[in-house]
């Protein structure tokens, strides 16, 4: 038992083992199947603070996180291409031997970065969604909590340039004519498959009330309380990751001939 | 950063002062009481956070060169794990994070002070219980009894993602053993005069006995594990109930942290407590 379930955890870590082989269509789907889980638990743990505003004073919060960005940049996070800072203004430069990660994008993919929009539809549009109001002190675990799960979600939506890649190699001739011809409008159509975008929210409603429900030793009952809402995990991925994610992937398309 | 302290200070001062003036509701947390029920209730929700962790740690593989002093060559830090948790550590403690005595540091030696307005948090414990960090074991158990266990043999090349997951984890499972302090101080105001004699006479064995409640224990256990199962599921749409039976880790890790580590080591903390409770 044990062995098949070390087989079964290697499979489940093939979105590492893509790192040194090539990214394809199913490989890319299944980890942004994967993210859906730690963007889950991120929000649960972030949904276990209350809202804690002192936090949210524009100093202290960049403070945190930009110097917390240092520490990760040092220790050589973002030379990883699927890791995009939220300060990239100064960021040091990583102290550790570089690491042959998969050189699978374009160069210009390096300049797509839209944490801006990120930031402010997390603490302007998704915070005040699903975190009770309060204060309990615990100012800096709540910044932590918030930067895990922005590096969760931002992680995810710019993964479009890997799925952007990914269906380009697939069918070059039916997005060159349409990138020559700078279709935003086109393009944006070609991407979208409205079917599993449908699936892909269906599934992560259903993992927040799997990963978000109370488990107790008592037989399982219905109706139960969930530690996030799960239509709200519904309506982050309908109107802010799908969305930009295909935003990601429409820029980088754009550049792709370059 | 130097530069950006007095202005900081000052900005959360009228913050803070603004925000507790207006708050007529606060939170039940601030200011709140400690019984048997609530810390109960508190260990029981940290389950889930030790789980979501371990959950995450297990995404990468062993990644050994996070955890070798030889490799990234950081002056005074050692492993990258090393320069992570403690840097990190340094700039959480500038936002306040041990002034809540439920947090315990990794590296207390010359952590700098805090810069945010302090927060009442609620005085319960004994003051002997500051003195009371027993991270050094649960660093220990953590790289060489837990991550072999958990993490799967190879290379990915994201060792700050996985130091950083590892630093996550070790602070759940460090509340969670250093918990113990509030379990051993409302069992005290529950039943001192069972406590006192054992405590003069500094009668380890008798307060652990005392503390230890084996079907509690197994419970725990059981329930931990449960929860591993239900959350290290592969959820897909196509399985009725959900589990489609492939996990993303063994769930028997996580009831064996328990049994094993966290809680004894609780046991322990609340032991250590309990013998300096009444100096």
């Amino acid at each position: 038992m044990m062995v098949g379930l070390v087989v079964l955890v290697l499979m489940l870590a093939c979105c590492n083992e893509v790192a040194k082989a090539e990214y394809t269509l199913d490989s890319a789907r299944e980890c942004l199947a994967r993210q859906e889980d730690t963007i889950i638990f991120g929000l649960i743990e972030r949904g276990r603070l209350p809202f804690n505003a002192p936090t949210y004073n524009y100093t202290f919060l960049t403070f945190l996180l930009r110097d917390s960005e240092a520490i990760q940049a040092k220790a050589g996070r973002y030379t990883n291409p699927e890791e995009n800072p939220f300060f990239p203004e100064n960021l040091p430069p990583s102290v550790v031997p570089h690491y042959p990660f998969s050189e699978f994008l374009h160069p210009a993919a390096a300049l797509i970065n839209i944490n801006k929009d990120i930031w402010k539809l997390y603490f302007h549009e998704l915070l005040p969604m699903f975190v009770a109001s309060g204060d309990d002190g615990n100012y800096a675990q709540t910044a932590a909590a918030d930067l895990s799960l922005l590096q969760a979600i931002s992680r995810r939506i710019h993964y479009g340039k890997f799925v952007a890649e990914a269906k380009f190699r697939e069918s070059p001739q039916c997005y060159k004519p349409l990138i020559r011809a700078k279709d935003r409008e086109a393009l944006m159509k070609l991407l979208t498959s409205e079917s599993v975008e449908k699936m892909v929210v269906k599934r992560v409603k259903k993992k927040a009330m799997v990963f978000g429900q109370e488990v107790t030793l008592d037989r399982d009952v219905k109706g139960k309380k969930y530690k996030v809402d799960p239509s709200v995990v519904s309506l982050l991925y309908q109107k802010w990751i799908i969305p930009l994610t295909k935003i990601v992937e429409v820029e980088y398309l754009l550049r792709r001939l370059h | 950063m130097m530069i950006r302290f007095p202005l900081l200070v000052l900005s959360l001062t009228i913050g803070a002062l603004r925000c507790r003036m207006a708050k007529a509701e606060s939170s039940p947390d601030s200011g709140k009481g400690y019984t048997l029920a609530s810390v109960r209730e508190a260990l029981v929700r940290q389950e889930d956070t030790i789980i979501y962790g371990l959950i995450e740690r297990a995404k990468f593989p062993s990644n050994s060169h996070t955890y070798d002093e030889n490799y990234a060559e950081i002056k005074g830090c050692g492993s990258l794990v090393e320069f992570v948790v403690m840097n990190t550590e340094a700039l959480q403690a500038q936002a306040g994070r041990y002034k809540n005595p439920e947090e315990n540091p990794f590296f207390p030696e010359n952590l700098p002070p805090s810069v945010v307005p302090s927060y009442p948090f609620t005085e319960i414990l004994h003051p002997g219980a500051a003195s009371i960090n027993i991270n050094k074991s649960i660093w220990k158990m953590y790289f060489q009894e837990l991550l072999p266990l958990l993490a799967t043999s190879g290379d990915d090349g994201n060792y700050a993602q996985t130091a950083a997951s590892d630093l996550s984890l070790l602070q759940a499972i460090s509340r969670r053993i250093h918990y113990g302090k509030f379990v051993a101080e409302v069992k005290f105001r529950d039943a001192p005069q069972d406590y006192e004699p054992l405590i003069r006479a500094k009668d380890r064995e008798g307060l652990m006995k005392l503390l230890t409640f084996t079907s509690v224990e197994e419970e725990v256990r059981k329930r931990v594990e449960k929860k591993a199962t239900v959350f290290g599921q592969e959820v897909s749409l196509n399985s009725n109930n959900g589990d489609s039976g492939k996990r993303k880790f063994d769930p028997s890790v996580a009831s064996q942290l328990y049994q094993k580590w966290v809680i004894p080591l609780t046991k322990e903390v609340q032991v250590e407590y309990l013998l300096r409770r009444l100096e």
